[in-house]
């Protein structure tokens, strides 16, 4: 029994350290593999930056920050629209999809159920969120053109600017009618839903251009017309006509949604979930167990043991989760597309929550397919901003994750 | 073999309610899944004393002592069938005899009257206060200097306030283990149980750490009834006045702890004290 194995008491020290020798040297070559690679990754990122960074260079000036697209000059061209258009829709996006998608990973992770039925839904909600994770953005657009910008029909078409929208919350309805000064109006507030039109014939209260409150005088045919056009702008001559017009406030709301910045980020919204929810599962579930039997040993309920110790320390793991997604959201060219259309020619950001809007991804497909090359030029100068935002906004969040990581000793 | 009441005095003084049987197991079978855990066990907890199971890895103790403060309904499969009945008398509750096992019983309650404290130091990552503080906040509505004195006196009691006092505002990750430890019983005493439960306490520590965490079981078994799973029999006969000794899902034998290493009534209790399996 003292005999060792063969193995071990070969000696043939020449042939061990040629093979030690090998195995080092492969060790070192390997290596030097993976060095390259990374080399060769970071070398495309670098080219890339820098083809767009000498292209775009030229464009980058307050302009391009503060103006809007023009069609026929594209050297006073800007992206203001876009770069308000794409942080409201993810604005939108990140309000839908951060609670919904932390709210349901710590259902998936931390209430476990024991009711049959519950337990079927978890796993029902689980398989789906692993599928939906690796759906392509087109399809989503898909769902989101169906879901809110057409609700299934459910809310009928649109009618905007017929009296049928008078419920519409936000929404100013008003009579529009000519003074006698040339090229300017004042507003009577619509109070009979039915009536489309109104004939003015006696004085009456109204709003002026700037929807102060001011007194309408009635000038009657055969009379002299008053001088002073102060009161010559609201005078009505007896017997005019004026229509409906509506004024639309920033919380203006209707359904369906149509084709709104709002739908927009809901769409965008459902492309993340998945990504948030997953990276949320995996944050909680790095809690150690420990602490959870801690708390629950302490007679913690299962929403004072989330609140109190699972939740916070996950909370640097989400967010990351969250950025990854957020930056995902931001570049995403492909729902939007589909959702709010192809049109760029807006002169500002959206005006109210139905209003469409342009997104700096949208943009930049635009521009970067036209023939000038000046809008080559300003396309890869919007690239840059794109960059430079998504930079801006990661950053934010991180120093916010430091800021939660520090107020935890 | 259920454990006898060795005195019995009037039931207001609570030193004189030593050795009153606390919590009172019966005929209890638990399973993992199909694999019986534990089984037709019988065993009676004194007040006030310091029990502790004993056995070699696999035999149960740890089952047992999770099953009587619910922990085990966290692990998916866990069943059990049979009594443990916590018998408090104390004159504030208006329950008296409580059904641990009945699907009903508020956890949350009864997981306040039987404190835990694990094998791992587990404080959450907060500060030293807030650790202390956690139960006291879940259960009770305190103003801040009832709870700065609830914090304090619970340092003081689980021995560990000279050495925290100063940074108190100070993560608790940032102590030592056996501070750490100390800070868990710490955590668990400051919601006023009834029963502290010790899941090997002792084994992720150093000597001199384990040697303060067993004088604090002897100081605290005067307010509290302690039971401690220990795999060091050295453990069990410094710190403990009765011995559960257990065995491949069964209870062999129990009793006084000087009985249980000296003389006792089976042979295999015997060859394990001694070390000769296990």
């Amino acid at each position: 029994m003292n005999k060792l194995p063969v193995a071990l008491t070969r000696h043939d020290a020449n042939k061990i350290a040629r093979y030690t020798k090998r195995r080092k040297q492969f060790s070192a070559a390997f290596y030097a593999l993976c060095v390259a690679i990374a080399l060769l990754s970071v070398a495309i990122l670098v080219v890339l930056l820098m083809s767009i960074g000498i292209e775009g260079q030229s464009r980058l000036s307050t302009d391009l920050l503060t103006r809007s697209h023009s069609e026929l000059q594209p050297q006073r061209s800007g992206m203001w629209p876009a770069i308000v258009g794409s942080l409201l829709v993810c604005g939108t996006c990140g309000l839908l999809a951060l609670p919904l998608g932390i709210g349901t990973a710590i259902f998936l992770e931390e209430f476990k159920p024991r009711n049959r039925w519950l337990l079927r839904l978890r796993s029902f909600v689980q398989l789906n969120v692993s599928n939906l994770a690796g759906v392509p953005s087109i399809v989503y657009g898909l769902l989101g053109l169906t879901m809110f910008v057409y609700m299934f029909n459910l809310f009928g078409q649109i009618q905007v600017n017929q009296s049928s929208g008078w419920e519409l919350m936000g929404a100013k309805h008003l009579y529009q009618v000519l003074t006698l000064e040339p090229d300017h109006a004042v507003f009577i507030p619509q109070t009979n839903r039915n009536q489309n039109q109104i004939t003015i014939d006696r004085p009456l209260d109204g709003l002026d251009q700037d929807w102060n409150p001011i007194a309408i005088d009635v000038w009657a045919p055969g009379t002299p017309q008053p001088k002073d056009p102060e009161v010559r702008r609201r005078t009505v001559a007896a017997g005019t006509t004026g229509g409906t017009v509506t004024d639309k406030a920033w919380y203006y709301f209707r359904l369906p949604l149509d084709r709104s910045f709002l739908a927009g980020g809901l769409t965008l919204g459902l492309v993340i979930l998945p990504i948030i929810i997953i990276a949320s599962q995996e944050a909680l579930r790095s809690v150690p167990s420990s602490l959870r039997e801690a708390s629950l040993g302490l007679g913690a309920t299962n929403w004072q043991t989330v609140r109190d110790v699972t939740f916070p320390a996950a909370v640097p793991g989400i967010m990351t989760g969250a950025i990854l997604a957020m930056g995902r959201a931001i570049g995403e060219a492909a729902p939007i597309l589909m959702v709010l259309g192809a049109t760029i020619s807006k002169e500002s950001g959206p005006r109210h929550l139905m209003d469409n809007a342009v997104t700096m991804p949208v943009l930049i497909f635009n521009w970067a397919g036209r023939q000038q090359q000046e809008f080559k030029q300003l396309s890869a100068a919007a690239i840059i901003v794109l960059l430079v935002t998504l930079l801006i906004l990661n950053s934010v969040a991180i120093l916010i994750r430091h800021k939660i990581q520090q107020s935890q000793p | 073999m259920p454990l006898s009441s060795t005195t019995d005095t009037t039931p207001t003084d609570p030193q004189s309610q030593r050795g009153r049987t606390l919590i009172r197991i019966q005929n209890f079978n638990a399973w993992y899944g199909d694999f019986q855990a534990l089984q037709d066990l019988t065993l009676d907890i004194p007040r006030h004393q310091v029990t502790a199971f004993i056995g070699p890895s696999g035999c149960g103790k740890s089952t047992l002592l999770k099953w009587i403060n619910r922990m085990n309904d966290l692990t998916p499969g866990a069943r059990a069938k049979g009594g443990i009945s916590l018998l408090s008398d104390r004159p504030d509750e208006q329950t008296v005899d409580v059904d641990i096992l009945d699907p009903n019983v508020d956890v949350v309650k009864l997981r306040r009257k039987i404190g835990i404290v694990f094998q791992k130091p587990n404080p959450f990552p907060k500060s030293i206060f807030d650790n202390v503080a956690f139960g006291p906040r879940l259960h009770l509505k305190t103003t801040k200097s009832e709870l700065d004195e609830l914090v304090e006196w619970a340092l003081q009691k689980a021995a560990v306030w000279d050495e925290v006092k100063d940074r108190l505002q100070g993560p608790a990750l940032g102590l030592s283990g056996g501070q750490q430890q100390r800070l868990c019983i710490a955590r668990a005493i400051a919601m006023g149980p009834e029963v502290l439960l010790m899941d090997e306490p002792c084994s992720a520590l150093d000597p001199a750490s384990t040697l303060a965490i067993e004088d604090l079981m002897f100081e605290l078994r005067s307010q509290y009834t302690i039971v401690v799973v220990t795999h060091n029999m050295q453990q069990a006969s410094r710190c403990s006045d009765r011995t559960a000794f257990f065995f491949e899902g069964r209870l062999i034998e129990s009793g006084e702890t000087r009985k249980m290493f000296t003389n006792p009534d089976k042979n295999q209790t015997d060859d394990y004290v001694r070390g000769k399996f296990g």
